[in-house]
């Protein structure tokens, strides 16, 4: 499978984080988005008439939503990803999926707007953020009521993918989530899945890594 | 409920090996729970270079900062500095400290040397933290002697936040059933609706 790419694009991350989390391996294909615009270019154009990453490709296959990457990515390498265990679990990562675009287009729309300087309503961006968030944790802390963590399962779905680094990067457009305990957790449980992947601006635990030894050229000074 | 202690956060939202932001008045505070369960309230800035130490990471008893690893013990000592692994920390490296403790379920917070206890809430366990969008006075006002929400007796404490925001802290009293716990978080969204409107009108 062949993945469009940009590293600073959060809906890239999604489908290069769930390859990593399902342990398989994606061909990546920069694309120059930013500055060089490469995604209006004629040749892009022609692969994904919108101009949007990602975009996957598997032999004829040619997918330019992050929601359907994920779902075709999780059904060929592991299905249990894909919360099908019942009619109600598999329509609650259905609903997580939509939700996921309400968070792609307020606080990803703020973090443009604040990174790239992209135009748009920065104060009516940045209060539909707000009103995703609150949703999210809501619905985070009603799960945690019932001994989960994760969105639609008591296991990680592409739910919780989807709608992970678009959270994890609101205070990029402004927004802090300060104000969110649940969403504070279920990030953590994400962060500390195997095969766990970051991108800049979300860090893994450090906690997990391993003590760091002196740093080398310390050591080199130290032995002259 | 006059007290010198600030109620900060819920114990459960701090779970052992995190550090979280929090605030006391207009200081920022990292509140952090070691390994084996030990709570602090710090200044939430490394002397270093004055990085958010809420943004670095616990590794059992102690806060390391995530900027360049500088590490500080339980008295808000510099134990260590990466990149000089042979130095010996100086005592002036430390940051400083709050007075904590942790009552029905939540985290209080008040100036270093506070020799007082907090209010004693016996029967009820900390429920949900949310952040409203109204000062602080205004909405303890109008939540005063307010004892049940949603069909659930509950204790609901107001906290000062910087921007003139506040934090309301809902507790609950033990024994309740799943089905009126959601419908107390729906309460406490309704309840917030309306102060923010009290706001705009």
């Amino acid at each position: 499978m062949i993945l469009y790419d940009y590293v600073l694009s959060p809906s890239c991350y999604k489908v290069r984080l769930l390859a990593s989390l399902l342990g398989t391996g994606l061909d990546l294909r920069p694309v120059d988005f930013h500055p060089g615009a490469e995604h209006h270019g004629p040749e892009f154009r022609a692969l994904n008439p919108a101009g949007t990453i990602p975009v996957l490709t598997d032999a004829r296959l040619v997918l330019t939503e992050s929601g359907a990457i994920l779902t075709y990515l999780a059904a060929v390498k592991a299905p249990e990803w894909l919360g099908h265990d019942d009619p109600a679990m598999q329509a609650r990562v259905a609903n997580w999926l939509a939700f996921s675009q309400r968070l792609t287009a307020s606080a990803g729309g703020a973090r443009l707007h604040d990174m790239l300087g992209f135009s748009g309503d920065i104060d009516t961006l940045r209060a539909q953020a707000t009103d995703a968030l609150r949703e999210l944790e809501a619905a985070i802390h009603a799960r945690r009521r019932r001994g989960g963590i994760f969105l639609a399962a008591d296991r990680p779905t592409i739910a919780d993918i989807a709608c992970f680094p678009y959270a994890a990067l609101a205070p990029d457009g402004g927004v802090s989530l300060d104000p969110y305990p649940s969403i504070r957790l279920w990030m953590r449980a994400i962060r500390a899945l195997p095969g766990f992947i970051e991108m800049p601006g979300i860090h893994r635990l450090h906690e997990q890594m391993p003590e760091p030894g002196p740093m080398p050229d310390v050591v080199r000074k130290e032995s002259a | 409920m006059s007290s010198n202690w600030t109620p900060v956060a819920l114990s459960q939202d701090v779970l052992p090996g995190m550090a979280i932001p929090a605030h006391l008045q207009d200081q920022d505070l990292v509140v952090w729970r070691s390994a084996t369960g030990r709570i602090a309230a710090w200044h939430d800035r490394c002397p270093h270079r004055g990085m958010r130490l809420s943004h670095g990471f616990v590794r059992g008893e102690f806060l390391s900062c995530i900027y360049h690893g500088w590490r500080y013990g339980e008295d808000g000592q510099c134990r260590k500095i990466p990149a000089h692994p042979e130095l010996a920390p100086p005592a002036a490296i430390k940051v400083p400290r709050f007075a904590v403790c942790e009552s029905a379920g939540v985290v209080w917070v008040a100036p270093e040397g506070e020799t007082s206890e907090p209010v004693d809430l016996p029967g009820f366990r900390g429920f949900r933290s949310v952040a409203v969008n109204a000062a602080a006075d205004q909405v303890a006002r109008d939540v005063a002697g307010q004892g049940h929400l949603g069909g659930c007796d509950v204790v609901m404490l107001v906290q000062p936040l910087p921007g003139g925001d506040c934090g309301l802290h809902v507790l609950v009293a033990d024994g309740c059933a799943d089905a009126q716990l959601d419908a107390l978080s729906h309460a406490i969204e309704a309840l917030r609706r309306r102060l923010e409107q009290g706001v705009a009108a």
